[in-house]
Formats: structure tokens, C-alpha cells, sequence
């Protein structure tokens, strides 16, 4: 990167030039998705089949409780990429009446974790156009309603999982994170406060699903979230060039900063 | 930009470490050398790497094919240490090709200059906020095959 130009020149790309190139890409995502509904649908129906009795239905859920466990953060200490406090916590067990265990469990993090992220993009909008934050740049302003609407998909892809498995989906940021993070959001001052949030956010989320990989059972579950931790670890890599931090800080995603199973709330 | 290409290289060196430190725990074979079809492919585009839109082009490109290729293996390997050793890797590629597709996006629009940290974010163009992550989901249909590998 080269130091700042204070008088930058006009910019010579046309909006439409952009939005052609944006059109492309957009081509490009919907080839993608039709991988990702196949994994989808292909957990989906293994955590139907396995739940269609009662004995079938405690051994998947307990399989996956066995290998999922913030124990399993600790002995896996990786290099850190970003801020967030780590929400360390004891091994995920069923018990505190959660519906969700095992699998499922990490299942119903990942959607309360993206409904965060989902929630905490849509009230940095709200006060965006309220001027709390005072002029905010296009650019940021566009990668907000992007990022938020990708949590979204993101979000109804691990409900549907749940939801296929008879369990209530999580609508809601259910995680002991959430009080926290809003409080940050609500005390953001600036446009450059809330991206430096979403920083830590979207590194927790990255984070998270690369634990993920390594503790959930099911192959559907591995590869969705295989394919939806490289796209939070962009979102952090665009945050951190705005923010004027090095955008890819580390050479490996670690999963110190993962926000474990415990912190489901839900 | 030149850090970048630096700091990238480095942290690829450190991957071609990782797995190579993986294969020799398993009791495979090293692997040293580059991946024969892609280098086929640089070479092949070698003579026309003659302005900084078509560096960066080559580069997004390779760094898609790894980013595509280490999310296909985390689905294809059988440990959980694995899984996490692609899936960690995966995230850089892809953060290598966002930082990418945002640069080339501001050299096609003729505002290098707008490649700095911090950059001036008033002066970006709005689209700029999402060319650098166009899926939702990672794709992984150019994967590279295991079998790709130049060590038989």
C-alpha cells in the first residue's frame, strides 16, 4: 500500500462501469449458492433422517456434543486476527433445557451469531440516516446494506437446517456476546466506531466457523461452513483497509477469538 | 501495494510450511514445487504482465483457485486438525483476493491513488463497498483435484 494521496483525482470509472462489473460478480454468486443449497439440503435431510427416532435422534446430537467444547478452543491456540474478548466457556452439554445440542448446537450459534451481525448492521443504518455518525461515505455506506444482506442469507441457510430438523429456528442474536456488542454500537460516535465493531465481529464470525470445521460431524455442516468463513474473513479484510489497519494481518484464520457453543443463549 | 506483494508472499510461504509440515506428520511426500497447471498458466501469461491491471488480474485469479481449492479440501479430508488447516488458510486466500478485487476495481477507475492505508473512504466509489466480496457463500466449482499436485 502506498501512503495516502491527500489530493486524490476525480475517479475516472463511471458508476455504471462499476455496476457492470458488479453484475458479474453477482453471476458468479448465484453459481455458488447452488453449491451451497446441495450441502444444505444434504444436512438437512442427514439431521432428518437421524432424528426420526428417538434413539437415532440422541446419538447424532450426542456425536456432535462429544467433539464440540470450548476445550477443544483451548487446545487449538491459533493466531488471532482480531479484538473481540474471547467467550471461552465449559463443553457443550445438554443441559439449561437448550433444544439445541451437538450439531445442532453449533448450528444455532452460527445463525444467532450471524443475527448480530444481521441486527447490529441494520442499527448502524438506522443511525446512519438519522446523521448520527455524520457524513457517511458511499462506499461504507454500500458495504453495510452488502454485508448485512449476505449475514441475512447466511443466517436463513442455518435456520433452514434447523428448521428441517424440527427445531425452533433462532431469530434472535441469542448469545451472552449481544449485550456487549450493542452497547458498542450504541456508543459509536462514528462511522469509522461502528467498522471497527464490525471488525471484531466479523473476525469472531470467520473465527468461529473455522472451529467449526474442525468440530462439527456432519459433512453438510463442514462445507457450509467451510464456505461461509472465507466471506466473513473478507468482510473483516475490506473493514480493516477502511479502518487503515493491514487487511490480512495473519497468515491462518485461527479460532482463539471463536465464540464458543456456551455462548448460546438461546 | 509493494508491501502487500511482500507480506502475501510471505504468508504463502508460510502455507506451502503448514501443509508440507502436515504431509510430513502423515509420512507423505514433501511437495516443492508449484502446481504444474497453474504454472503453465502464469507462464503462459508472463508476456502480457505488462501494466499493473493485468498483475493483479493474474494474481485474484490464482489466489480465487487456492481459496476455492483449500474450501473444497476441508470437505475432503478426514481430521478434524486438517479441516482447520484448510479452512484457516482458505480465509487469507480469500482475504487476498477481496484486498485484490478492490484494487483492481480503482485501477480500472484510474485512482491508484486510492490504494493507501488509511485510504480516503469519502473519496472511494460506492461500489467499491462490495466488489470485494461478490458470493455469499465461497465458491468451490474451481477447485483444484488432489490429483493436481506435481508429487505422484
Amino acid at each position: 500500500m502506498s501512503p495516502r494521496d491527500e489530493t486524490p483525482a476525480e475517479i475516472a470509472i463511471s458508476e455504471g462501469e462499476l455496476r457492470s462489473m458488479t453484475r458479474t460478480l453477482d453471476e458468479m454468486h448465484q453459481d455458488s449458492m447452488s453449491d451451497v443449497r446441495t450441502s444444505m439440503a444434504g444436512l438437512s435431510e442427514r439431521i432428518s433422517s437421524a432424528t426420526g427416532s428417538i434413539a437415532n435422534r440422541r446419538a447424532f446430537l450426542l456425536g456432535g456434543a462429544a467433539v464440540v467444547g470450548a476445550g477443544v478452543l483451548a487446545a487449538c491456540g491459533s493466531s488471532s486476527s482480531g479484538g473481540t474478548p474471547s467467550a471461552k466457556g465449559g463443553p457443550t452439554s445438554p443441559s439449561g433445557g437448550s433444544p439445541y445440542l451437538g450439531d445442532l448446537k453449533v448450528v444455532a450459534l452460527a445463525a444467532a451469531l450471524e443475527n448480530l451481525a444481521v441486527a447490529g448492521y441494520g442499527l448502524a443504518l438506522t443511525n446512519a440516516k438519522k446523521g448520527k455518525y455524520g457524513a457517511v461515505p458511499p462506499a461504507i455506506a454500500d458495504f453495510v446494506v452488502t454485508a448485512r444482506k449476505q449475514h441475512h442469507e447466511h443466517a436463513a441457510a442455518w435456520n433452514g437446517v434447523l428448521a428441517k430438523a424440527g427445531l425452533p429456528k433462532v431469530t434472535m442474536p441469542s448469545l451472552t456476546i449481544t449485550p456487549s456488542a450493542v452497547a458498542a454500537l450504541k456508543g459509536a460516535k462514528k462511522i469509522t466506531d461502528v467498522a471497527a465493531i464490525a471488525l471484531n465481529l466479523e473476525n469472531a464470525a470467520a473465527e468461529t466457523y473455522v472451529f467449526a470445521t474442525a468440530n462439527v460431524t456432519d459433512a453438510g455442516g463442514i462445507a457450509t461452513a467451510a464456505s461461509i468463513a472465507p466471506v466473513e474473513a473478507m468482510h473483516a479484510a475490506i473493514l480493516s483497509f477502511v479502518l487503515g489497519k493491514y487487511p490480512v494481518p495473519n497468515a491462518d484464520i485461527g479460532i482463539s477469538n471463536a465464540v464458543p457453543p456456551s455462548a448460546l443463549t438461546a | 501495494m509493494t508491501a502487500f506483494v511482500t507480506k502475501t508472499k510471505a504468508q504463502h510461504v508460510d502455507h506451502a510450511k503448514g501443509f508440507n509440515a502436515a504431509l510430513a506428520r502423515l509420512g507423505a511426500k514433501e511437495q516443492h514445487k508449484p502446481d504444474p497447471k497453474y504454472l503453465a498458466y502464469v507462464n503462459s501469461q508472463k508476456s502480457g504482465l505488462t501494466n499493473a491491471g493485468a498483475v493483479v488480474k493474474l494474481a485474484i485469479a490464482l489466489e480465487d483457485v487456492a481459496a476455492q481449492t483449500y474450501t473444497n479440501d476441508v470437505s475432503l479430508v478426514s481430521t478434524s486438525e486438517l479441516r482447520q488447516l484448510f479452512a484457516g488458510v482458505a480465509g487469507v486466500e480469500a482475504q487476498h483476493k477481496a484486498i485484490l478485487l478492490a484494487v483492481q476495481a480503482l485501477v480500472a477507475a484510474g485512482a491508484p491513488q486510492l490504494i493507501a492505508l488509511p485510504p480516503n473512504a469519502a473519496k472511494l466509489p460506492k461500489a467499491a463497498g462490495h466488489i470485494g466480496f461478490p458470493d455469499a457463500f465461497f465458491p468451490t466449482k474451481s477447485a483444484s483435484p488432489a490429483s493436481e499436485g506435481a508429487v505422484k
